[in-house]
């Protein structure tokens, strides 16, 4: 540890960091553009220089290390001054389109400006001309004029993707970033481009001109679209008192996470966020009463009444559960202590969810966020497409994915063509809602907590980035209230008030339950 | 079609390579001798020169567009270029620089329609002392006046 | 007088040869350090004379040298820089050309001294004909043994290498040098860590100015001592003076460290062209500060131009006469820095541009009174912000040319 001095309050830190990183951890704000701590600082933008006693010139915060009784100063006239002059000449050429630019209210330059800026223009020659629209990958519009060279989008794709997209051309005051003319962005995390531009110069095709970001809530969330399971925020839109806005969710971005992902997510993650918003279902349906609306505690109710008409004779063999590894710990825990255990379940199946391509980065082939939880709580569950099924179904309970696939539900068909009772719980419309006799509105992971485990073992716990859209309810929550209602161990169930209550029983099962990462 | 080094460039090429621990360094000087062989550095011979250093296609346009020697574009047999720097001005260098585009009827960057010259300005050349000079090709021609540009000019066949 | 240090042999036929060279002790030096030095011997000497480089920034030589880690397992490497793009500056191109095997040796003893088998000459791709002078020089040392495997029976290996730049002043610029030898963009690299240690191909390295390395051998030869009898005690040798602009006799003139400016223009340089008046001079190379003409009698010395808020530089005199519009001065200036700058960092980039715009548009008629003061707040919002010393290097320029002449700019501003 090194005793500094910054803005003469005293920090102890550790050896090795710089300036800037021991600012941060304190608290102190240093304005940056092109520095980003995915990568090693190249101190061009000049945002950052602070005053070192004994140093005559003004030094750079994120490439000067920290040494003993270092006496900083991130903000004093000298400093200011200078900060000053280098947003003056990042402006000079700016185009100042900030109505129009997608990254306003993001906006690095923006933030700076209203925090250190605040002078009239005093540029009075004419701004050079750039490319404004150039599309450089299948989601990213780059605009020249607001680019201000910082150069994280070329790194990214020299140090992270190793696909070299990008590069500085030309020199002095033509200098761009640009691809060959047959060469655009062309790899898996593209849209990290966009998300890691300090300014609107990269801005994603997604949500170009969609909304504005001051009007988006932002919540933490893991991505479950793979067995990574990175971290992200999803922004939503909540509407308007007098319109209402085309869709919920805008936006999805990484969130730094060490363990995980770094700083980065992939692009199905990034854009693979339509189930959230379409299709899904928001009320409670019962097979010809359509119109008539219902409440969970009455269709609890019938639900609990058309789980008891099924002999307990039957309950081994005419009983079926097709569960997913989108549930989550908690959701698993439940069906097996209530379902399985109690309600002797027997004819377990998983829904199969086909591998996709991965890569040696972040992206798994599991297209699932949870097979590790339900292995490591020991769910047996067979093949739904592989093995064979019972003679005969009294009763089935289905929990399907948002990603579920046609062969997906072919194979749920296949058993609900044959079952009696058909119950469904899911948060988007499938090819089965319909032929359901009752379909139970589910949240998505983004809606709701819990924990999962990722393929490396992590297991992370989230809570909902956004609310339950219409009726629709957790999983865990529906169990819980299921169990109640079949008035089995009231006291048991009744201590489960959140995912955490759960997990903790889980633990007294399975001490090292998600403890055992790679 | 893309283009392709001769056997005896492949070679120069080799000696070139066998001076630096890593391919890449060997960049700017393959650069030149591909100007040289070609004339001008098309995409097709960044191309060829990123598979030939083991390098990104984008990192030789980096590199292309970063240094005023290469030519991205073909340019006249004689490529003259005006120093347009300080000691050169002094001593009219502009006027000469006028005198020359006059002479050929070509504008500044420009190439005449025989194909055989090519204007442009420099900054220093690092000749001053000749003030004011002109390099055409690799050529220096210094002390410059419009009758030895005359001159010079007569005897580029 | 003019003292001659490294142009004795200039004006001999083929001076450029290694025979004419032999003739005239050379490659002496080099059997000196090889056969009765040791590096710690050569490092001293060097140290000893106080040889400041003359690339423009006049760091003494054998610190630079003494820098370089011992004991490490990478190769080292010498750079030699010949990039030459500082306006005015002609001197190395006439080492290179007249006495290249004076330069192959001062290489040889410098990399021998730091343990350094593989050397580097970085020239500017505009000297192609030099460069294939130079290559020529190495095939002779080569051919009679100075170069290549066992030098002299030593054990010591070196081998020498001319690379050729592309057109980019910022080459000139140590680190800019080295990612443009490493086949880059000429972008200055972040200091630390420095080349000593992380400098070429990720090794040590030691980048030296041609005419730096040129004096090497006579140190060696002659001893420190005797070198620092020539120029001033902390200063010493000479300097080749390259003189241009609006004088009679423009070249280069050999003279010690801390000759007269005025004698170099008037006796030297014949005085000025046409029998001109004397406006200004830049004493030393495009990036030094303007002197006016009372400010011109001053010892060409790093101390003395130091202490006139100019620097020596490369020692490169450009002469103004007063006929030249001090505007046209400046456009050229501000033109230079912002074709020349990298465009990697903020105020370099924008803030060389938007200076040239306004003199620029100062020049068609279209300045207002308040464009100079303008001007100098920019400057001084580049000056020391930068990522490397071409911020400075076009700031003070411009800042000095504005101060001083400021009347007769404002005379070309219209009411």
């Amino acid at each position: 540890m090194v005793k500094i001095f910054i803005d003469e309050k005293p920090f102890e830190v550790e050896e090795g960091i710089t300036v800037f990183t021991a600012a941060e951890q304190a608290g102190i704000e240093i304005p940056h553009l092109c520095y980003h701590p995915a990568f090693a600082p190249e101190g061009t933008c000049r945002m950052c220089l602070v005053e070192i006693e004994g140093v005559p010139k003004l030094e750079l915060s994120c490439a000067t290390v920290v040494r003993d009784g270092m006496k900083v100063s991130t903000n004093n006239e000298r400093v200011v001054e200078a900060r000053k002059g280098v947003l003056e000449f990042l402006l000079a050429d700016h185009p100042m389109d900030c109505p129009i630019c997608d990254q306003a209210g993001d906006c690095k330059l923006q933030d700076y400006y209203e925090k250190y800026g605040m002078f009239e223009s005093r540029y009075s020659e004419n701004k050079e001309k750039r490319e404004k629209k150039r599309k450089i990958g299948q989601t990213l519009i780059h605009d020249q004029e607001r680019c201000v060279l910082c150069r994280r989008c070329v790194r990214f794709t020299r140090e992270i993707t190793k696909t070299h997209e990008l590069g500085v051309f030309e020199r002095g005051v033509h200098a761009e970033i640009s691809i060959l003319e047959d060469g655009p962005v062309n790899n898996k995390y593209s849209g990290n481009l966009a998300e890691i531009c300090p300014v609107g110069a990269i801005t994603d095709l997604d949500f170009r001109f969609q909304t504005r970001s001051w009007f988006l809530k932002s919540g933490d969330s893991i991505c479950p679209l793979c067995s990574r399971g990175c971290s992200i925020t999803i922004d939503s839109h909540k509407g308007f008192s007098h319109f209402k806005v085309p869709k919920r969710v805008y936006r999805i971005q990484s969130r730094r996470n060490e363990n995980i992902n770094g700083f980065w997510i992939c692009d199905i993650g990034r854009y693979g966020y339509g189930y959230i918003n379409e299709n899904r279902l928001e009320q409670i349906l019962l097979k010809n009463e359509q119109n008539e609306a219902m409440d969970w505690e009455k269709a609890l109710k019938i639900l609990s009444e058309k789980m008891k008409k099924v002999h307990p004779m039957d309950r081994s063999s005419g009983a079926v559960l097709i569960l997913n590894p989108w549930l989550t710990n908690e959701e698993l825990f439940l069906i097996k202590k209530f379902l399985i255990e109690n309600q002797e379940f027997e004819n377990v199946y998983l829904i199969d969810i086909p591998d996709g391509e991965g890569d040696d980065f972040l992206i798994t082939t599991e297209r699932s966020p949870n097979k590790r939880g339900l292995q490591e709580l020991g769910l047996k569950a067979k093949s739904l497409s592989s093995d064979k099924l019972p003679e005969k179904i009294k009763l089935v309970l289905a929990f399907t994915p948002p990603n579920i696939d046609s062969a997906g539900s072919a194979s749920v068909k296949a058993v609900f063509d044959k079952a009696e009772t058909k119950i469904l719980f899911a948060s988007n419309k499938n090819d089965l809602s319909d032929v359901s006799d009752m379909v139970f509105p589910t949240a998505v992971i983004a809606e709701k907590s819990g924990s999962l485990i990722n393929i490396d073992g992590v297991l992370q716990n989230f809570s909902p980035a956004l609310e339950a859209l219409g009726d629709s309810r957790p999983e865990w929550q529906i169990l819980v209230e299921m169990a109640k209602e079949i008035d089995i161990n009231h006291k048991y169930y009744d201590q489960f008030s959140s995912p955490e209550t759960i997990l903790q029983e889980i633990r007294k099962e399975i001490s090292d339950f998600g403890k055992k990462s790679d | 079609m893309s283009p392709e080094f001769s056997d005896k460039v492949k070679k120069q090429v080799q000696d070139i390579l066998a001076h630096y621990p890593e391919k890449k360094a060997a960049l700017l000087p393959v650069l030149h001798v591909a100007q040289q062989e070609f004339g001008f550095i098309g995409e097709d011979t960044e191309r060829m020169v990123a598979a030939l250093l083991d390098i990104k296609p984008v990192q030789v346009r980096e590199v292309v567009t970063f240094y005023t020697m290469y030519n991205r574009k073909p340019v006249g047999k004689y490529h003259i270029q005006v120093c347009s720097n300080l000691s050169c001005s002094l001593l009219g260098g502009a006027g000469l620089l006028d005198f020359l585009l006059k002479k050929l009827n070509i504008g500044l960057g420009e190439t005449t329609k025989d194909k055989k010259f090519t204007i442009s300005t420099v900054e220093c050349l690092g000749a001053c002392e000749q003030a004011p000079c002109m390099m055409v090709n690799f050529d220096y021609y210094g002390d410059l006046d419009e009758e030895k540009i005359d001159k010079i000019l007569d005897n580029l066949k | 007088m003019e003292e001659k240090l490294l142009t004795k042999l200039f004006e001999i036929k083929d001076s450029f040869t290694i025979d004419v060279y032999l003739k005239h002790d050379g490659y002496k030096a080099v059997e000196k350090a090889f056969q009765e030095m040791n590096p710690e011997s050569i490092l001293a000497e060097v140290k000893n004379a106080n040889l400041r480089g003359r690339g423009g920034a006049g760091f003494p030589a054998g610190v630079k040298w003494g820098f370089v880690p011992k004991g490490v397992d990478k190769p080292k490497y010498l750079c030699v820089n010949a990039d030459e793009g500082e306006p005015g500056t002609i001197k190395d191109r006439y080492i290179m050309t007249h006495n290249p095997h004076l330069l192959l040796e001062g290489i040889l003893i410098a990399s021998y001294c730091v343990g350094i088998n593989t050397a580097y000459i970085y020239i500017r791709g505009e000297y192609e004909n030099v460069a294939l002078g130079l290559e020529k020089a190495i095939a002779e040392a080569n051919a009679k043994g100075y170069l290549g495997k066992n030098i002299l029976n030593s054990g010591f290996d070196c081998q020498i290498y001319v690379h050729r730049g592309a057109g980019a002043y910022i080459c000139g610029e140590e680190t800019a040098l080295l990612e443009s030898l490493e086949g880059k963009r000429g972008n200055p690299r972040l200091k630390p860590p420095f080349p000593a240690l992380v400098g070429l191909f990720q090794s040590p390295t030691v980048i030296n100015n041609i005419e730096t390395l040129s004096n090497v051998p006579k140190i060696i030869l002659n001893g420190a001592e005797t070198f620092v009898q020539t120029g001033l005690p902390k200063d010493g040798g000479t300097r080749i003076f390259g003189v241009s602009g609006m004088v009679k006799k423009p070249g280069i003139y050999e003279m010690p460290v801390g000759t007269n400016l005025k004698e170099i223009i008037f006796e030297l340089a014949g005085g000025m062209k046409d029998g001109k008046t004397l406006k200004a001079v830049i004493p030393g190379g495009m990036s030094a500060p303007i002197l006016t003409a009372d400010e011109i009698d001053i010892n060409m010395d790093f101390d003395s131009l130091a202490e006139a808020k100019s620097m020596l530089g490369s020692a490169a005199i450009i002469v103004i006469d007063e006929d030249t519009s001090i505007l046209d001065v400046l456009k050229i200036v501000t033109k230079f820095y912002s074709h020349e700058s990298c465009g990697q960092c903020t105020p370099c980039r924008i803030g060389t541009k938007w200076i040239n715009k306004t003199v620029q548009r100062i020049a068609d008629g279209q300045g207002k009174i308040e464009d100079i003061d303008n001007i100098k707040r920019l400057a001084k919002n580049i000056l020391g912000k930068t990522l490397c010393p071409l911020g400075d290097a076009a700031a003070l320029p411009i800042l000095s040319i504005v101060n001083k002449f400021r009347q007769e700019i404002e005379s070309y501003i219209g009411n």
